[in-house]
Parts: C-alpha cells; structure tokens; sequence
C-alpha cells in the first residue's frame, strides 16, 4: 500500500510546490495559483483593460503552466515564468484583435519619427503630497488612457524589466519603434500625471 | 538625440554612445531637465505599480481553472486513439497499393529481362535496376 504524504502546502516555498505539482500534485498547483494569482491578473488586466478578457487569460494562462510544467525548469522564478505566459498569451489576443496598431495622432507622429525633447517637467514632483494608495490608483488610471500599442512597451519595460530589444522581439515591432513608442507614452503619463496635480488644487 | 537620452536613462546605449551624451548633458541644460524628468517618472511608475486583485473568490477562479485543466487531460488521454485510427486510415491503401505491385511483379513480362541475376537498366540516367529469378518466379524492381 502507498504511503501517502500529506505536505504542509500553504507554508512551503514555490520550489517545493512547483517540485510536487510537476508529479501531478494538483493540491499544490493550487497553492501556486491561490499565491500567486493577483499578480498574474494584475497583468493580464493592465494588458487588456478589460475585466472579463483578463480574468479569461489568466486563467488560460494558469491552464497552459499546468501543461508545460515539466517544462520549468527554474532559471527564472516561478512568479516570472507565469508572468511571460500570461504576457505572451494578451500579446497573441491583442494581436487577434489587431488592436496594436495606429490608434492616434500621438503614434502618427510617432511612426513618422517625429519625437520632441520637451517632456512636461515643469513641476519636478508632480504627485507630492498624495498617499501612496491614491498614486496607484492614479497612475493605474493614467495607464488606461494610454493606447494600447504605448501602454504595452510601458508595462513591458517598467513592471517587466524587459529590454527595448525583448521588447522588439515579443510585440513584433522594430527596436526604433520601441523606444519612441516608450517615449510618448512616459511623455503622455507624464501630461495626465501633471493634470491629476492641477485638478487637485483646484 | 532625444531618444538617446532615453536610453541613457534606461541604461539601453553603449558605451562610446553612453559618453557622448554625458559630454552634450555637461552643456545642455534642457537635456539635463529631460534626463531627469524621465528619470523621476520611471521610478515613480515602477513603485507604484498598480495593484488590482482577481474579482472572484479563490474556489471559484480556482474550480474555473481545474475545470479546463481536466477538459484537456481529457483531450489528451482521447488523442493517442485517434492518432492510431488516422495511422490505419493510410496504411489499409498503402498495404493494399503494395500486394497489388508484388501480383504484378510476379508476372513475367514479356519485356522483363529472363536471365537470372542482376542488370542495369540501359537508362542509367534512371538508375534503374530489376533483379528476376526464373527459378523461384519473382521479379524485383529498384528506382534509385
């Protein structure tokens, strides 16, 4: 008769869980999943702007590590490795959607290689004096009113660490496109974070 | 050169490239001013990252989950079958297109060489080479 071995999931290291899960231990993927979950929403939903889609995703997304987790083989951590599926899997969706592509003037420009060096920096603190709550909130709603082409290379550089030329290669897009794509976006956040300021002290 | 000012700050430019922007920032106080705005908001943006928790109560996302995780092992476990049947579905014509070859190579032809051994086709181009044995009534044929 197996001895079956009951493990202390809820306070072993993603290591041991991944190590358990990938003998088919679903109880310990779950652990995975309920420890990690938010994150992974969070970057579907930063991605997709939209709750269903993101919420759709990252569960796909979930379903796909189950698959390929013989696969991790732990040179990244296991927070990172679910973060690149769940980023590859809104890149392949936003594509489907053709919705990467020109979507206002400020890309127009863009594409036109018509970058100015002025950033708005005329206030060197433009969110002093908000609490730290507010100021995610604030930047999570500055983010969504970027174009999606603009916001993707921001969460790819900026929450992802990703390099210009990672970034080339996911989206599909040049290295030159990257960065001035990068720049309007910091140029646009910057706009909408200074407007946040000026409809506070009014 | 705006977007190597940029690059700068996010550490992107080699190294000769990285010391010809600090020579122009030594001179150029609006590059300085953008350089350092940049900077300001990638710092802000990266440690305020939104947070943004999943709308659904862990049993629920989690059920979700394990429900397409079955759905495909259930796939899976079905796939082997019919990879098999797909298998058979080109090896009956195939089995069938070769007894019909060895019916017809057992009938001697009457512009089949008839001495036993091996000849070479006279189109050597072809690479041809027919093997006929009289005594035990077979004929085999190489295309090379």
């Amino acid at each position: 008769m197996p001895l079956s071995v009951k493990h202390d999931y809820p306070s072993a290291p993603d290591e041991s869980l991944v190590r358990w899960a990938q003998s088919g231990d679903t109880e310990a993927f779950e652990q995975l999943v309920f420890r990690h979950r938010d994150k992974i929403f969070a970057r579907a939903m930063m991605m997709m702007r939209n709750e269903d889609q993101a919420l759709e995703l990252s569960q796909e997304a979930w379903v796909k590590a189950w698959q390929r987790l013989a696969q991790f083989q732990g040179e990244s951590s296991f927070a990172t490795w679910m973060t690149r599926i769940v980023i590859n899997l809104c890149l392949d969706q936003l594509r489907r959607q053709k919705r990467v592509r020109t979507e206002s003037i400020d890309e127009m420009q863009e594409e036109s290689g018509g970058v100015e060096r002025q950033l708005p920096v005329a206030d060197p603190n433009p969110t002093a004096g908000l609490e730290q709550d507010e100021l995610r909130r604030r930047i999570d709603e500055a983010l969504g009113k970027l174009t999606e082409a603009h916001r993707t290379v921001v969460v790819l550089h900026e929450f992802e660490g990703l390099e210009y030329k990672e970034i080339a290669k996911r989206v599909g897009i040049s290295i030159g496109t990257v960065m001035s794509r990068l720049f309007y976006a910091r140029r646009r956040l910057a706009t909408l974070l200074q407007s946040l300021k000026r409809e506070r002290s009014e | 050169m705006t977007l190597d000012l940029q690059a700068y700050v996010d550490g992107e430019l080699p190294s000769d490239r990285r010391q010809a922007v600090e020579a122009m920032l030594s001179g150029d106080a609006e590059a300085r001013e953008l350089v350092e705005g940049l900077r300001r908001l990638s710092l802000l943006v990266r440690s305020h990252e939104p947070e943004i928790k999943v709308p659904a109560s862990r049993e629920f996302y989690w059920s979700q989950i394990q429900k397409q995780i079955d759905l495909v092992e259930r796939e899976e476990i079905r796939r082997p079958a019919g990879f098999a049947l797909g298998w058979l579905r080109w090896l009956v014509p195939a089995v069938g297109a070769a007894a019909v070859a060895v019916v017809v190579s057992l009938r001697p032809g009457p512009e089949e060489v008839t001495l036993a051994g091996a000849f070479d086709s006279a189109q050597t181009e072809s690479s041809a080479v027919v093997f006929r044995s009289e005594s035990d009534g077979v004929t085999i044929h190489w295309i090379d």
